[in-house]
């Protein structure tokens, strides 16, 4: 079978898999409804507390499970081929950490009341300063200690800051919240969160999507890249902008959870034959499946209240940094 | 100008220096046997010292006194001095008396013992009882044990006009209206707390018991929208921007709307035990006679 054969038949079943998964999140949750009769009341008109439920809760629940989950795997994978590097995500390097900072800035302070739009704003803005300045720190050393560092960097200096932003803020409640933001959480959120980020999210992926051939090239070096008639300049302005969208539309509503963007694109990248192009789309896929996986396991599990879901994935995702910090170190084992 | 602007500054500074002293030694006078110089480091604790005490016998409250969504007595708070619970603002008001919640400040509490300092630890009113004990202690402690008499009995004379036309139009113990509190965060409060004693005083039945809530503990939206209360009682006021109260605002609490009553209590009125518990009672009580008249 052809490379490219293979490649859609992987994205279809990941696609169909990722539909399961949601349609299974929004089978669980705390109260017993039966979603069928939820459905089916929902479809027919019939305002009952069940279609309510169904409707307001874990509807977008599931919905944002997926969409966070594809945002994250993407991004990862985006960035791993941009900075050749297989520890790049956005949790590591802090680019999750500095979208928190930003929605946190906006969210806290007023401007989210003032238009809507301002939160995914906020996390953007927040997502694109920390990626710009993780590409500067970054060139000409995309060595994986530089790298590391530089995340390491950029990560506390926007967690420090974002605890500062709650220890400031008006409200009694803000400096309790700093786990959702750092940890991160689907718990009651509503379709208005959904509907907030669909749009900058899908502009992300679409220009992450668009670089896939460019980053396939870059594999051969920038030299050969640029002279298959690649803008590098362009490429890394468009991975940035999509990484931004992407990561900071997701960070604004759910909170910074890491370890997707790093465990899925390690996984699949063997299945894609080490093509970063055309590792994008499965890995947003896997994201969106390894997020909802998390997020429904979190509410099966007999702890109340619920896990954060960060705190599922870094337990998922912890012991695969450690095990590619190990390889990495150690070229043959 | 300057001149003439000085010149009010200063007449005022004299009349400020010369009105209150009459009033002062007056009641310094009758305040000579409690104790002179109290502190308080606790909210609920202020707003009873707030009520029981001469202004002249506190040395400092909290700065949530002052706090108007927070605190019953922030009018009057507005000019006493202010601690945030540090141990270093405490000792240097030399207090004779540190009333003190039992479950905050632990660090400062222990110090203070150990300086000799006399030390009221006020507990979690859970009763109706509790809160009436708790206003009796804390009058004796400042030296006013008859103003812990009349604030009691103005308590129960409130308590007593607001349940006296309950139980006239449908005799014997028929069940009220199911209520869910829902604060910000998702909170809510079950069996063994004051909330649900002013509850079951209002007329209404918790059904947080039934959701095994004992104490204070956070629920799901989806319980809160499944649990089927009649009454959903929300926090009065809105608040400046956060996670927790962005709950409250969920949309499904608003489609809820039609089918469950929104009563709104400021939480002030039933955070701490004080007389203004009988004011939550009365706005539950309306809300559990509106919610049966249909």
């Amino acid at each position: 079978m052809s490379g490219r054969g293979r490649h859609g038949l992987l994205a279809t079943a990941l696609g169909a898999l990722a539909l399961l998964c949601a349609a299974a999140s929004t089978m669980v949750g705390y109260a017993p409804l039966d979603v069928a009769a939820a459905a089916g009341d929902l479809l027919s008109g019939r305002d009952t507390l069940g279609a309510l439920v169904l409707l307001e809760l874990r509807v977008p629940r599931a919905l944002l499970g997926l969409l966070v989950g594809f945002s994250l795997g993407i991004a990862g994978a985006a960035m791993q081929g941009l900075l050749r590097n297989p520890l790049a995500e956005p949790g590591i390097v802090g680019v999750s950490g500095a979208a928190a900072l930003g929605a946190v800035l906006v969210f806290y302070f007023g401007a989210a009341g003032a238009f809507s739009l301002a939160l995914p704003l906020g996390g953007i803005a927040g997502a694109a300063a920390a990626a710009g300045a993780l590409l500067a720190l970054a060139r000409g050393n995309t060595g994986t200690t530089a790298l590391i560092l530089a995340g390491v960097a950029v990560n506390s200096l926007a967690g420090a800051l974002t605890s500062l932003a709650l220890n400031l803020s008006p409200s009694p409640y803000a400096a309790l919240e700093i786990v959702f933001w750092l940890m991160g959480s689907l718990a009651d959120r509503s379709l208005a969160h959904v509907g907030l980020v669909i749009a900058p999210m899908a502009a992300g992926w679409l220009l992450l999507l668009r670089a896939a051939p460019a980053l396939d090239a870059l594999t051969l070096g920038e030299d050969v890249a640029a002279s298959l008639g690649f803008d590098l300049r362009r490429l890394r302005a468009g991975l940035i902008a999509g990484t931004a969208l992407a990561v900071g539309s997701a960070v604004s509503v759910s909170g910074a959870v890491g370890f997707v963007g790093l465990v899925v694109p390690h996984l699949l990248r063997p299945l894609v034959g080490q093509k970063p192009g055309q590792l994008l789309l499965v890995s947003g896929l896997g994201g969106a499946v390894l997020t909802l996986v998390a997020d429904t396991g979190l509410r099966l599990l007999p702890v109340r209240p619920e896990l954060k879901l960060g705190v599922v994935t870094a337990i998922l995702g912890a012991p695969f940094l450690l095990h590619l910090l190990l390889r990495t170190r150690n070229p043959n084992p | 100008m300057a001149r003439r602007l000085l010149g009010v500054v200063l007449a005022g500074l004299v009349l400020a220096g010369l009105v209150p002293t009459g009033p002062a030694l007056a009641s310094s006078r009758t305040a000579a046997a409690g104790p002179r110089r109290i502190v308080s480091l606790n909210l609920c604790a202020d707003e009873l010292l707030v009520r029981l005490a001469d202004r002249e016998q506190i040395a400092s409250v909290t700065w949530l006194a002052r706090d108007p969504r927070a605190s019953t007595v922030a009018a009057a708070a507005a000019d006493l001095p202010v601690n945030h619970g540090m141990t270093e603002e405490i000792a240097a008001a030399r207090p004779d008396l540190v009333l003190v919640g039992r479950h905050t400040t632990r660090t400062p509490v222990a110090l203070l013992r150990r300086l000799g300092i006399t030390v009221v630890e006020l507990d979690l009113p859970r009763s109706l009882d509790d809160v009436r004990a708790q206003i009796r202690a804390v009058a004796a402690a400042v030296g006013h044990p008859a103003r812990g008499e009349a604030a009691v009995a103005a308590l129960d004379r409130h308590l007593a006009a607001v349940a006296a036309p309950a139980p006239a139009p449908d005799p014997g113990p028929v069940p009220g209206a199911r209520a869910l509190v829902l604060r910000p965060a998702g909170y809510t409060v079950g069996p063994g707390s004051l909330v649900d004693t002013i509850l079951e005083r209002a007329g209404l039945r918790n059904v947080a018991a039934e959701l095994g809530i004992d104490g204070y503990g956070q629920v799901p939206l989806e319980t809160v929208v499944m649990a089927g209360a009649e009454v959903l009682v929300v926090d009065g006021e809105a608040e400046s921007p956060s996670l927790a109260t962005e709950i409250l605002g969920h949309p499904v609490i608003g489609r809820l709307a039609g089918r469950v009553r929104l009563v709104p209590v400021p939480v002030r009125l039933w955070a701490c035990g004080g007389p203004q518990v009988a004011d939550a009672v009365r706005i539950l009580a309306a809300a559990a006679r509106q919610d049966s008249a249909p």
